[in-house]
């Protein structure tokens, strides 16, 4: 299915005395194909193979792709569990010994059970991530709910994927990150890319994007920086961070007045034209000039090549929905795909760029507070009894909704939780206002961490757990199209690590819920049980079986039996989600950033990714290579606000706001805007710029606004810069 | 089938996966042999690749006293054989793209072989197969053609009208930036 124009048929290179396992990167949304090489002596990964014939990447991988192996047997892996008996040195590495898992499990199970006789079952919350399994992602949400009994459960995609999901929600009724295949990339006829530095981010969709433009096609880029991709645009909307909005409203208002709306389309398939029309009306290309920074020109020539390309994609990312806004964000940018009726076919429609390997799954079963399995909702009575009856529990047990990831901190910080169970996130680097985070952190009663490496987060622990590398298990992702692919194990866990499920199923039994979690023993297991869980919801996994994944080269959900071959496409017949079977049009008012520039703070802070790491940089951070790529984070300054501040390439400044402050290197580049500046995030400790971002959350996604804040630079005197180094 | 390396400067996008895979072919040490080179930092975020280009008449091989630099019938320049290298670097000094690399600890030298362990069997080399954006390409004779015709190129493909910046002919191909001049666009 789905062959294109750079279907290669080439088996790859087979070393003597190696086998290659064929499987999927363990970094971002694109999950691109690979082979692990794996060494049949000794039976460990010793290296990567592309992997050819996978449809979406054709065997191209970025260098955080090409040395994920090294993750496996790395030197810094954690074999045995540790315990800190001494609380007073959290937040530190210090103080930590080995001991074996049972010691462990005790520990784990007698002080959640004495916090929570003490306190309440909701005194324990569980902190997760999306860069994991369905089946790991699934059980996470029930052990938290009939393991743990807590209603208190979320997950670093809050800083990742909720405002893409929020929006979509309001504008389809479903959320599934894109609504066609990326292998219809290259084909479309202009690609509108909002906030999304896909070169760095997404590196291995950039081959179809540049085949969109040696075709003769168009290519807008979106973006504060004119970033790789932005380089080569035909036109590049270089706007101040934080005014998506008004840009969106602006295309809009201009693809309705050039006449390239498609009023068929409008009354046939849509609700909430005529609202959006009044709203966007004021949005002149003038007047959005003002607000974005943007120049007219621009925006009506971009305009007007969306509204005369027959077929085009609507693209972002984090740039847009990392915003008190985001969700606002998403539905404007899809309404320009709504209001000219270029979606439900191949070719047009609209995507968000998922940011984790695992950001599309794992948000669909019940990681998030107010959801279950198979995007249900917690507060629908009828999707609770169906997910009753798989867990054998009663809607009485069921716990209520939880708060959203950052608000969980906050409820630590009132002491109504006390307690944490920590997997696969490291919001010690990834979480905004980080010296807010990470007081609250240390002030936990109890805490635990399961990870492969000691994270910074871990470091805030009393016990931490070892869990194995996505090499060391099997089961399924979600790739950023919606496919369900198949992660396979190359390698048995490296010493006495575990998978995430496996801890969750032996931790539950030292809780008294055995019940429950004991019939689950293998990964298949749970993928079963997984699958039944989410029939019948929204996101139906239960046709999408591995045999079948492996036979179709993944399974687009919804894929509701076993006939179904799955959805590539969304929304063909044009029925949408919501109860009248329309699309929302939706009508968003402007409103700035929580924090716009003033004269303390004139310049805009915006942060991302660069192409070497991966989110906290917990694990690319170890692997040689990426780390001598790019070993420390920079702030990027244009020349002429560097001039204006007499700083110079390479010499370090005060960069700070409200929050915090951070010493950085200057990085002088003309490709930002003057009155915004750059630090990627990926950094720990005092190098962590989101010591510095604002915590101001999108009321309907509850995302932070990492995209902007107001900040400032000082020069630093030589004596200080010494002491900073 | 015969193919060749091709090089389209203008897509690059500075991720260095190249740099990263070339220490994935069987005959490399896990040691690169290629460079990516950041064109104009303090401006814009142009990037270029570089890798042997395995000249047709190489002058590393020319300006080597011991024979020690081997050229294969498809037209692969390997890396100084372990015996016959003595170490003299006039490889280094003599190429003029600085391709060789010298490992001061083997008094040895080593370059880009085109992956000869995978292309020999016609596998593609490690850098153009991974090369998120098609920077880097591993096209059949015809296909070349069919570029060079796009963008009426000579013999040497550049986006420019025929010229020959360089001296010698090579069996690796590049497109200078410039790429989408003349595309014809679709509306």
């Amino acid at each position: 299915m789905l062959k294109d124009k750079f279907q290669q048929n080439i088996a790859g290179k087979h070393h003597p005395k190696e086998k290659l396992v064929k499987t999927h990167c363990s970094y971002c949304g694109m999950q691109c194909g690979m082979n692990l090489r794996v060494d049949t002596d000794s039976n460990t990964i010793i290296g990567v193979e592309p992997r050819y014939d996978w449809p979406v990447t054709r065997g191209k991988m970025c260098p955080k792709g090409v040395t994920a192996y090294q993750q496996t047997n790395h030197q810094d892996r954690l074999l045995k569990p540790l315990i800190r008996d001494d609380a007073s040195k959290k937040g530190t590495k210090e103080g930590f010994r080995e001991a074996s898992w049972d010691e462990a499990y005790d520990l784990i199970a007698r002080r959640f059970k004495e916090l929570q006789a003490e306190y309440g079952k909701d005194t324990l919350s569980v902190f997760s991530g999306v860069s994991m399994t369905n089946e790991k992602c699934y059980l996470t949400g029930k052990f938290a709910r009939v393991g743990l009994q807590t209603r208190y459960i979320d997950y670093n995609g809050r800083f990742c994927m909720a405002s893409a999901a929020a929006g979509f929600l309001r504008s389809f009724g479903i959320d599934r990150g894109s609504t066609l295949p990326w292998t219809d990339i290259h084909q479309t006829d202009c690609l509108f890319i909002a906030g999304s530095n896909t070169a760095e981010c997404h590196p291995t969709s950039m081959f179809r994007v540049w085949e969109v433009q040696n075709r003769g096609g168009y290519l807008i880029v979106v973006d504060p920086r004119e970033t790789p991709i932005a380089r080569r645009a035909d036109v590049h909307l270089d706007l101040r961070p934080g005014t998506d909005l008004a840009l969106a409203n602006c295309m809009v208002n201009l693809l309705i007045q050039n006449g390239h709306a498609d009023h068929e389309y409008i009354a046939n398939y849509t609700s909430g034209f005529e609202e959006t029309q009044e709203i966007v009306k004021v949005f002149t290309p003038e007047y959005t000039s003002e607000i974005t920074g943007v120049a007219p020109e621009k925006l009506i020539r971009a305009a007007e090549i969306f509204g005369k390309a027959p077929n085009a994609i609507v693209m972002f990312a984090r740039g847009i929905e990392q915003q008190v806004k985001g969700a606002d964000n998403v539905s404007a940018y899809t309404n320009m795909c709504l209001v000219t009726g270029k979606i439900g076919r191949p070719k047009s429609g609209v995507a968000t760029l998922t940011g984790q390997g695992n950001g599309q799954g794992g948000r669909e079963h019940g990681q998030k507070s107010d959801l279950l399995p198979g995007y249900r909702k917690l507060t629908n009575p009828k999707h609770v009894q169906e997910v009753c009856e798989v867990w054998g529990i009663t809607p009485e047990e069921m716990p209520l909704p939880g708060v959203s990831a950052f608000e969980m901190f906050e409820l630590m910080e009132q002491k109504t939780i006390r307690g944490m169970y920590l997997l696969c996130s490291n919001p010690a680097v990834s979480a905004p206002h980080l010296n807010y985070v990470r007081s609250v952190l240390k002030d936990l009663d109890f805490m635990v961490c399961a990870d492969f490496f000691l994270s910074e987060s871990a470091e805030f622990a009393d016990v931490v757990l070892p869990s194995v590398t996505w090499s060391e298990d099997e089961g399924t992702v979600t790739n950023l199209e919606g496919r369900i692919i198949k992660i396979n194990k190359a390698q048995e866990p490296l010493g006495e690590s575990k998978p995430d499920w496996l801890i969750h199923v032996e931790l539950a039994e030292r809780l008294g819920r055995g019940d429950y979690f004991r019939h689950l023993q293998t990964a298949s297991q749970v993928a079963d049980e997984f699958r039944l869980a989410s029939k019948g919801g929204y996101a139906d996994y239960y046709g999408a079986t591995w045999d079948k994944i492996d036979r179709q080269d993944g399974v687009f959900w919804p894929c509701k039996d076993e006939a179904d071959t799955g959805t590539p496409y969304m929304f063909e017949d044009h029925k949408y989600f919501h109860p009248d079977g329309r699309a929302k049009i939706c009508a968003l008012p402007y409103r700035p950033s929580a924090e716009e520039p003033c004269e303390e703070y004139p310049l805009r802070l915006t942060t991302g990714r660069v192409v070497y790491h991966y989110l906290s940089g917990n694990q690319t951070r170890r692997i040689p290579f990426l780390r001598d790529m790019c070993p420390e984070p920079y702030v990027e300054v244009h020349p002429e606000t560097a001039q204006q501040y007499g700083i110079a390439h390479d010499e370090v400044v005060r960069l700070f706001t409200r929050r915090g402050e951070c010493f950085y290197k200057v990085k002088v580049i003309e490709a930002i805007r003057k009155d915004t500046v750059f630090v990627p995030y990926h950094y720990g400790y005092e190098q962590s710029v989101n010591l510095l971002t604002i915590a101001a959350l999108d009321p309907m996604s509850r995302m932070p606004e990492f995209k902007v804040c107001a900040a400032q630079i000082t020069k630093v005197p030589a004596a200080a810069k010494e002491a900073a180094r | 089938m015969k193919k060749l390396l091709y090089i389209e400067m203008d897509n690059c996008i500075g991720c260095r996966s190249c740099l990263a895979a070339c220490t994935q072919c069987g005959g490399h040490d896990e040691r690169n042999r290629n460079y990516v080179y950041d064109v104009n930092p303090l401006v814009d975020r142009q990037t270029i690749p570089l890798m042997c280009l395995h000249c047709v008449n190489p002058a590393c091989a020319r300006s080597c006293p011991a024979q020690a630099i081997q050229i294969t019938e498809e037209g692969a320049v390997l890396s100084a054989l372990v015996e016959k290298c003595i170490g003299c670097q006039n490889c280094t000094i003599a190429c003029p793209y600085g391709i060789p690399k010298f490992d001061e600890e083997q008094n040895l030298m080593y370059k880009c072989d085109l992956c000869y362990d995978r292309t020999k069997e016609g596998i593609p080399p490690m850098c153009a197969s991974v090369c998120p954006t098609n920077t880097l390409q591993w096209i059949t004779e015809e296909e070349l053609a069919e570029k060079q015709e796009r963008h009426r190129l000579g013999k040497w493909v550049s986006s420019h009208q025929p010229f020959e910046p360089l001296e010698g002919e090579t069996n690796v191909k590049i497109s200078l930036p410039g790429i989408l001049q003349g595309v014809q666009k679709l509306f």
